[in-house]
């Protein structure tokens, strides 16, 4: 008999070696687990404040507002110049400067720094308006007209004191001007909305640039994208996930689905080149050809996800449609699609946001020209979506490659108002996962 | 006591409903089904007994066709419900599947109302007219289902907040909804408790008055309470078909008496 009172040589109360070994295995895979979870957070808050760092102050813009009279004759001698815009240019730097002079705000400033405060943008602008509304000539107009960028980045910081010796764009008497025209109260920072509607500038003119065209460009050709991508993608799975016999043709079209989703997306810019513009003749730079070619790029995605979701609807659904006597289309449309609906879903807008980002292809049919005309939805000339357009991706590459550093804090930007689409597209595709979800 | 019954039923033997010759079925190289020949009457319970993996379930399935939706699986041989071949190229396995209702091992409700998981089938088949004619279709099913009294005051919340019980006697109830002719039930009550099976034994008693019932099943007291043909599988051959209590009282098949004491399965 043994003695129970003695403790027996595997007592519960200490671990045994294999124990020992084991709960140590564990720990360590759950501390490399956490080490992997920190370093990408850390990675993305890194990314996240660089890239608002450098461009929250893309949505302010400096303003300049003082009052212009042109006249009649101004105006007609204008039109009838050579250089409009350049006329323009003279009026406002005359106005300005008698704004100046008036409100003793002048100081040191020579004239040519009076003249190079104002954007050239700014002229155009004025002219657009006259020419929209003939009414104002001759009346005193209280212009709100973009500044320099130079005077922009005066008030972001981005330009200082030191380095204003050293740039050949600005001096010193006109960040002094700037300052006084600040507490004149005609020289604001304010909410730069123009950033999202205006369209793209010239090299010169990063103050005027705007992501109206891109945003407009990547919409219509989400629009294609949505059109084409989920009707025959969700139609593709259904008909492979439902319908189809399994033998080797299905086989060889399932691994080529999933392969196609490995394409690296310049190959299919490649492709779009090829067939699209070259073959049928479509027009580069139109986001027909964008939306075309992203399409090919999204169906793989959309297909995979849209089976996986019809493959998690359990078969017991459809032997019961089945076995009430609903025929097999029935089946899938009353019962199988409905309740895999939440993931199609969710597949096709994770799939939109990958092609909303999508620079490569894009690049290669085009649509990396400089636009400056908002593209019409429907031309009669070009068709459909047939006006040359760019996109969110590619303006902000384009806007990269520029040198003056205003351009920098545009793509920046452009960067937070790409992320700001794709987090609110995933927001709505969670929001009608939870929505639709059903249980059974 | 026991000749007495045997005599009774044989005087009241009814129509045949389903008639099987020489059927075979094929799951690709496996031999699922060898050369099964039965005759399932009218109005009448059969129950199909044997061991996991026997065939029963298979052989049940190829009764409305239900085998088809298996790429790899092939059927040969004869079946006829009311002297009509089934497997035949002009029948339409959607219209066999209205006559032959099916219900399922585990409860399977759509995840729809209780009033449409009910009215679905009547709903694709046209038998309703109109709205009133499907409320009265509707409960008419749940009625027979014995479920009504228990859900009609909320026939409109969701089929799968039931219990499994009431799943599975509502899926009976849309089984019967489509008026079937036969009424295949493959293992009803394996996922149900014992209060919930009498509930469900007690209804296939009943649906015997209008329909020919067939209920495979692994319980072999439930066959010899809620049957009187019971048809014994294994391996694939249907060993013995004839009276239930015969089978369970005097089987000719030594493979029969042994399973049903104990010994196999």
């Amino acid at each position: 008999m043994t003695d129970l009172s003695s403790t027996p040589s595997n007592s519960l109360l200490t671990e045994d070696k294999r124990t020992k070994k084991r709960n140590a295995a564990e720990r360590r895979f759950r501390a490399f687990g956490l080490g992997a979870i920190l370093v990408s957070c850390l990675m993305l808050v890194i990314l996240l404040i660089s890239i608002v760092s450098n461009g929250a102050s893309s949505f302010k813009q400096t303003y300049m507002a003082f009052p212009v009279t042109i006249s009649q004759e101004e105006f007609d001698a204008a039109e009838g110049s050579i250089l409009k815009t350049g006329a323009y240019n003279k009026m406002l730097q005359s106005a300005l400067t008698e704004y100046l002079t008036t409100n003793d705000l002048l100081g040191d400033a020579t004239e040519d720094d009076v003249k190079n405060m104002i954007s050239g943008e700014a002229a155009a602008d004025v002219r657009r308006l006259l020419l929209a509304n003939a009414a104002v000539i001759g009346t005193e107009i209280d212009f709100n007209l973009l500044a320099n960028g130079r005077i922009d980045g005066y008030f972001k910081g981005r330009v200082t004191r030191e380095t204003a010796a050293l740039d050949t764009k600005i001096t010193g008497a006109q960040l002094d001007l700037a300052d006084r025209m600040t507490e004149d109260g005609s020289m604001v920072t304010r909410f730069n909305w123009s950033f999202f509607t205006n369209p793209d500038a010239s090299v010169q003119r990063p103050e005027a640039a705007g992501l109206g065209v891109a945003i407009l460009g990547s919409l219509y050709m989400m629009a294609v994208v949505l059109c084409l991508a989920l009707p025959i993608g969700v139609a593709a799975s259904i008909y492979l996930e439902e319908f189809a016999k399994k033998n080797w043709l299905t086989d060889v079209i399932e691994v080529n689905i999933a392969n196609l989703a490995a394409v690296p997306s310049i190959v299919y810019g490649i492709l779009g080149l090829a067939i699209f513009i070259n073959f049928a003749e479509l027009h580069q730079s139109s986001p027909l050809v964008g939306g075309l070619v992203l399409t090919l790029m999204t169906l793989p995605t959309i297909i995979i996800s849209t089976r996986a979701a019809l493959k998690s609807i359990p078969p017991s659904i459809r032997d019961a449609a089945l076995g009430v006597g609903a025929s097999k289309m029935q089946s899938v449309f009353h019962h199988v699609l409905p309740l895999a609906a939440p993931g199609i879903l969710t597949g096709t807008i994770i799939g939109l946001a990958q092609a909303l980002g999508e620079t490569a292809p894009l690049l290669l049919i085009g649509m990396v020209a400089f636009v400056k005309e908002y593209p019409a939805a429907y031309s009669p000339e070009l068709g459909l979506f047939g006006e040359a357009s760019t996109a969110l991706p590619v303006q902000i590459f384009n806007w990269t490659t520029r040198s003056d550093p205003a351009f920098v804090e545009r793509a920046s930007g452009a960067i937070i108002t790409l992320l700001v689409f794709l987090l609110m597209m995933n927001a709505l595709a969670i929001f009608l996962r939870k929505k639709f979800e059903r249980r059974w | 006591m026991k000749d007495i019954n045997l005599a009774e039923r044989a005087v009241t033997m009814n129509d045949i409903k389903i008639a099987a010759k020489g059927v075979q079925v094929y799951y690709a190289d496996t031999h699922a089904i060898k050369d099964v020949n039965v005759e399932i009457e009218d109005k009448t319970v059969t129950a199909f007994i044997g061991p996991s993996g026997c065939g029963k379930s298979t052989f049940l399935r190829t009764l409305n066709r239900m085998n088809d939706t298996i790429d790899i699986c092939r059927v040969e041989g004869d079946i006829r419900i009311d002297g009509e071949d089934i497997y035949d190229p002009k029948v339409d396995p959607v219209q066999l599947r209205a006559k032959v209702g099916m219900v399922f091992q585990k409860p399977n409700p759509f995840p729809k109302s209780i009033y449409d998981n009910v009215a679905y089938g009547p709903k694709i088949h046209g038998l309703a007219r109109n709205k009133a004619d499907l409320d009265e279709i509707v409960e008419k099913a749940l009625r027979r289902g014995a479920i009504w009294d228990e859900v009609k005051d909320r026939l409109h919340a969701p089929g799968t907040g039931l219990s499994g019980g009431q799943q599975q006697r509502l899926c009976i109830a849309r089984a019967v909804a489509t008026e079937p002719e036969v009424l295949l039930m493959d293992e009803p009550c394996s996922a149900l408790d014992p209060i919930a099976t009498a509930q469900v034994e007690e209804l296939i008693d009943e649906l015997r008055q209008s329909y020919s019932v067939v209920i495979v099943t692994h319980s072999m007291q439930q066959a010899a309470r809620v049957s009187q043909k019971t048809a014994f599988f294994h391996l694939g051959n249907l060993v013995e078909f004839g009276e239930t209590d015969k089978i369970f009282t005097n089987p000719e098949d030594p493979r029969t008496e042994s399973y049903i004491s104990g010994r196999i399965g």
